[in-house]
């Protein structure tokens, strides 16, 4: 188990140094830079602007600074906001969307799995269907359709929840949980659901039952334990990409995390929280899918074994 | 572990209630909406018009902007001006004192402007103090030729005169001398802790009517009434929360919820069913942006003025504003006008025409540029992929079709590659916009020099020579009468086809008083009440 886990955070640390090269050299292939806004600068000055970010020397040569920042955990300047470097915006934001994507995964892994394992027991009956409802609603109608609806009729209409921003204390966080844990809750439970179906029909789940084990025992021991791999192989990733926040849902709900970084640093060109961004959302990836393994080897050894 | 898990989940609502739970009571703050985060609080950094609200409260200038920006006293009590018009002495109050009890001295004026011009601090607010207005040795001290602060033509003969030497005189100074281009620097604070002092919330030291309380990151500013402000007495709203306001639906709904009291923007399919709901909250008013095509001056077709003038002519404005783009910007004929009620600019010469009459015009004109229905004109407009940039170039792609038989396509960018394909020079059509520096025609005038910005590339000394002959006018109404006659060897030349003025566009809640829309867009907090 040690030596698969040094394996896995070997291939991890490599995937990243690639990670990190591309995105650098790539990045900059995009027309304009985080100085083209204003036409009425001098050269002169622009020069002198664009010098304080050291965006005058070669690539190679702010790639080996930005490698050499790296090294000592300094992820540099930003270009876009000048207050603050890119580790401070992202430890400023991060334990937002870290909240709410905590949250919205416990939500969806709970209601999602029970919704799955009920449709699973009761096939066909009005639990199945309500939960196959929720399925593909979750899935089929986007955030931004739900979540400005949440906000008409949670906010507006009955004035439980705020509309945006983090003020209101928890009442602040309900309303993005929700929206978040939505379409995770239909991947889940219909993941849930087709699983455990499999698993009932399995060889070892009619010996259980040929044995005389009680229904309730069969289900905890035997079924759930093999019909719950492929849920936690999607729970991996899919955490990795809710905490590290959402753009569409802090925007719509105001919310002051990092999600929205993801696009905004793109678009204004700030380099450094481009690098920033995407070494956070890598590196958290790397993690989770390095976690979801160890757990799935624990689960089921010939994954600990054959891979 | 199900106790175990359940106490985890515990502690952490209880740590996350603990982070975020921390509600004001409403009714003595005002909460307002400034779209994008702002991108920085250090004020001779900050270059974003909504940031510059919170510096604005935060800071004060030698004047700072009353209700409806007029111009008035701020910490300086009165001016003189020299009779060359070049050099600009102002007085400080008695007794001014920075938030911490400190006293205002007139070199903190001086060191604000240093500081801005200094390279080291990648300022990008230097050109107000050598291009907009040309303060003697200013240049130098930006381009990094001198160090020495000696040069520079702002000076402080004793701790209450600030005095101001310029190169060349400029009635338009003291729209310029606002805590947004110019805020004083407390000394102390800064050699402290440099630029980190400005975001130190509790701490920063200022000198507006409000201090810095609270800084969250993508969420908000908190700003408190500061004691130590002259003229606290009058300030009526405690406190002030500006509010990022990203999404303009989702500011909307926080406006209508009560969370926001003054809106950054209004959606635009929003604004005709609030102002049937409720008018008396929908403020739209002219900006100092304005919208224009320019044509491609390098590419053949377009050295034809023949051309240039039907493409101009064949825009309906008011159907492209008021019908398709419906975003309240306001059609106009001329380039420089519509901000400043003094200034008398003049138009395009087919403005007094109809619509009917310009388009017939621009058949004719089109014809005889050597185009038709067997040879038409085909050409790109390079736009922002902003809802209301695409749909105007969509609207006048539409015109020129149906008007002249042009072959227009639309092709949308993002800011950033827009503004680096300008210099690129792949565009036949510019879909070009322009902010002013202050509400004033020779702020648009003076871009348009040909030595201003090569990138039209128009060439035309009669221009640069009736700009040279305002500029050495030191008052304003000789002055704007010069800076009207180059106009309109501007607009002859038809190099852009003048669209629209944008609007600012807000909500205001009816509690909300002392609101009073200008095109200079500052709405200080001071001057605002709450019922």
């Amino acid at each position: 188990m040690g030596r698969f886990v040094l394996r896995r955070l070997w291939d991890g640390g490599l995937t990243l140094v690639a990670l990190v090269t591309l995105t650098f050299f790539v990045m900059r292939l995009a027309p304009g830079g985080p100085f083209s806004k204003n036409r009425k600068i001098s050269p002169e000055v622009l020069e002198n602007i664009q010098k304080s970010f050291h965006l005058d020397e070669p690539l190679w040569q702010q790639f080996g600074r930005y490698v050499w920042g790296l090294v000592h955990l300094d992820l540099g300047p930003s270009t876009r906001f000048r207050d603050y470097d890119v580790g401070a915006i992202i430890a400023s934001g991060l334990p937002y969307s870290l909240t709410i994507g905590f949250w919205a995964i416990v939500v969806a892994a709970l209601v999602g799995i029970a919704l799955g394992i009920a449709g699973a027991l009761r096939r066909n009956s009005a639990t199945d269907y309500l939960a196959g409802t929720v399925g593909v609603v979750g899935i089929a109608v986007p955030i931004f359709v739900i979540g400005p609806l949440m906000q008409v009729i949670f906010s507006l209409k009955l004035g439980w929840f705020p509309v945006g921003g983090m003020d209101g204390g928890w009442r602040s966080l309900v309303l993005p949980v929700l929206v978040l844990s939505l379409p995770n809750i239909a991947y889940i439970s219909r993941l849930t659901r087709t699983s455990m179906i499999e698993t009932l029909r399995e060889n070892h789940v009619r010996t259980a039952r040929a044995k005389g084990i009680g229904a309730r025992r069969v289900l905890v021991g035997h079924v759930l334990k093999g019909a719950l791999l492929p849920v936690i192989a999607y729970l991996g990733p899919a955490a990795a990409a809710v905490i590290t926040g959402s753009i569409l849902i802090e925007t719509i709900f105001a919310v002051p995390g990092i999600g929205r970084h993801f696009v905004d640093a793109a678009l204004n060109r700030d380099y450094p929280l481009v690098m920033g961004i995407t070494l956070l959302y890598g590196g958290l990836v790397i993690l989770f899918n390095i976690a979801t393994d160890i757990v799935r080897g624990w689960l089921d050894p010939r994954v600990r074994h054959g891979g | 572990m199900g106790r175990l898990f359940c106490r985890a989940i515990g502690g952490l609502a209880l740590a996350a209630t603990l982070v975020f739970g921390n509600p004001l009571l409403a009714d003595d703050t005002l909460d307002r909406g400034i779209g994008s985060e702002w991108s920085s609080l250090d004020p001779q950094v900050n270059f974003d018009a909504a940031a510059g609200w919170i510096q604005m409260d935060v800071y004060e200038g030698l004047i700072t902007f009353g209700p409806g920006s007029k111009i008035i006293p701020g910490a300086a009590e009165s001016w003189e001006v020299s009779p060359d018009g070049m050099t600009y002495t102002f007085t400080l109050r008695e007794g001014l004192k920075w938030s911490n009890g400190d006293p205002l001295v007139a070199q903190d004026f001086v060191n604000g402007v240093l500081r801005t011009l200094d390279p080291a601090t990648a300022s990008e607010k230097g050109y107000y103090f050598y291009s907009v207005i040309r303060i003697k040795g200013a240049e130098a001290l930006a381009n990094g030729e001198t160090t020495d602060p000696a040069t520079l033509g702002v000076t402080a003969p004793d701790a209450r005169t600030v005095k101001i030497e310029m190169l060349t005189p400029a009635p338009h100074i003291l729209a310029l001398m606002g805590a947004f281009q110019m805020a004083p620097l407390h000394g102390p604070s800064f050699a402290a802790k440099g630029a980190a002092t400005f975001i130190d919330a509790g701490n920063v030291v200022s000198n507006g009517a409000y201090v810095i309380k609270e800084v969250v990151p993508q969420s908000h500013v908190l700003l408190e009434r500061n004691p130590n402000y002259w003229d606290a007495a009058n300030v009526k709203i405690p406190f002030v929360k500006y509010h990022v306001t990203e999404d303009v639906s989702t500011e909307l709904k926080r406006y209508q919820a009560g969370e926001i009291d003054i809106t950054y923007d209004i959606p635009l399919n929003q604004i005709e069913a609030l102002k049937a709901a409720t008018p008396d909250e929908v403020k739209i008013a002219p900006s100092t942006e304005v919208t224009y095509y320019s044509f491609n001056l390098t590419k053949e077709p377009f050295q034809n003025i023949d051309l240039r003038r039907a493409l101009s002519l064949a825009i309906d404005r008011e159907v492209l504003e008021g019908k398709i783009v419906k975003g309240g910007a306001i059609p106009s004929f001329s380039y420089a006008g519509g901000f400043d009620p003094d200034y008398k600019g003049p138009q395009i010469a087919e403005a007094a025409m109809t619509q009917v009459e310009r388009e017939a015009l621009a058949q004719e004109l089109y014809a005889k540029a050597g185009y038709g229905p067997d040879n038409p004109l085909q050409i790109n407009i390079v736009s922002t992929v902003a809802e209301d940039s695409v749909k105007r170039a969509q609207g006048v792609a539409l015109m020129w079709k149906k008007v002249l038989g042009v072959e227009a396509v639309n092709e949308a960018m993002e800011r950033k590659a827009w503004l680096d394909a300008f210099y690129a020079g792949g565009w036949d059509v510019f879909s070009d916009n322009l902010v002013g520096d202050f509400a004033g025609a020779e702020t648009f005038l003076a871009y348009m020099r040909p030595s201003a910005e090569p990138g039209y590339n128009w060439v035309k000394p009669e221009y640069d020579a009736a700009m040279d002959v305002a500029a050495a006018i030191a008052t304003k109404p000789e002055r704007d009468a010069a800076l009207a006659a180059a106009e309109k060897i501007l607009l002859d030349d038809y190099i852009f086809a003048p669209l629209a003025i944008q609007p600012t566009r807000q909500l205001v809640k009816p509690n909300v008083k002392g609101y009073e829309a200008s095109a200079a867009g500052y709405y200080n907090s001071q001057f605002l009440s709450l019922e």
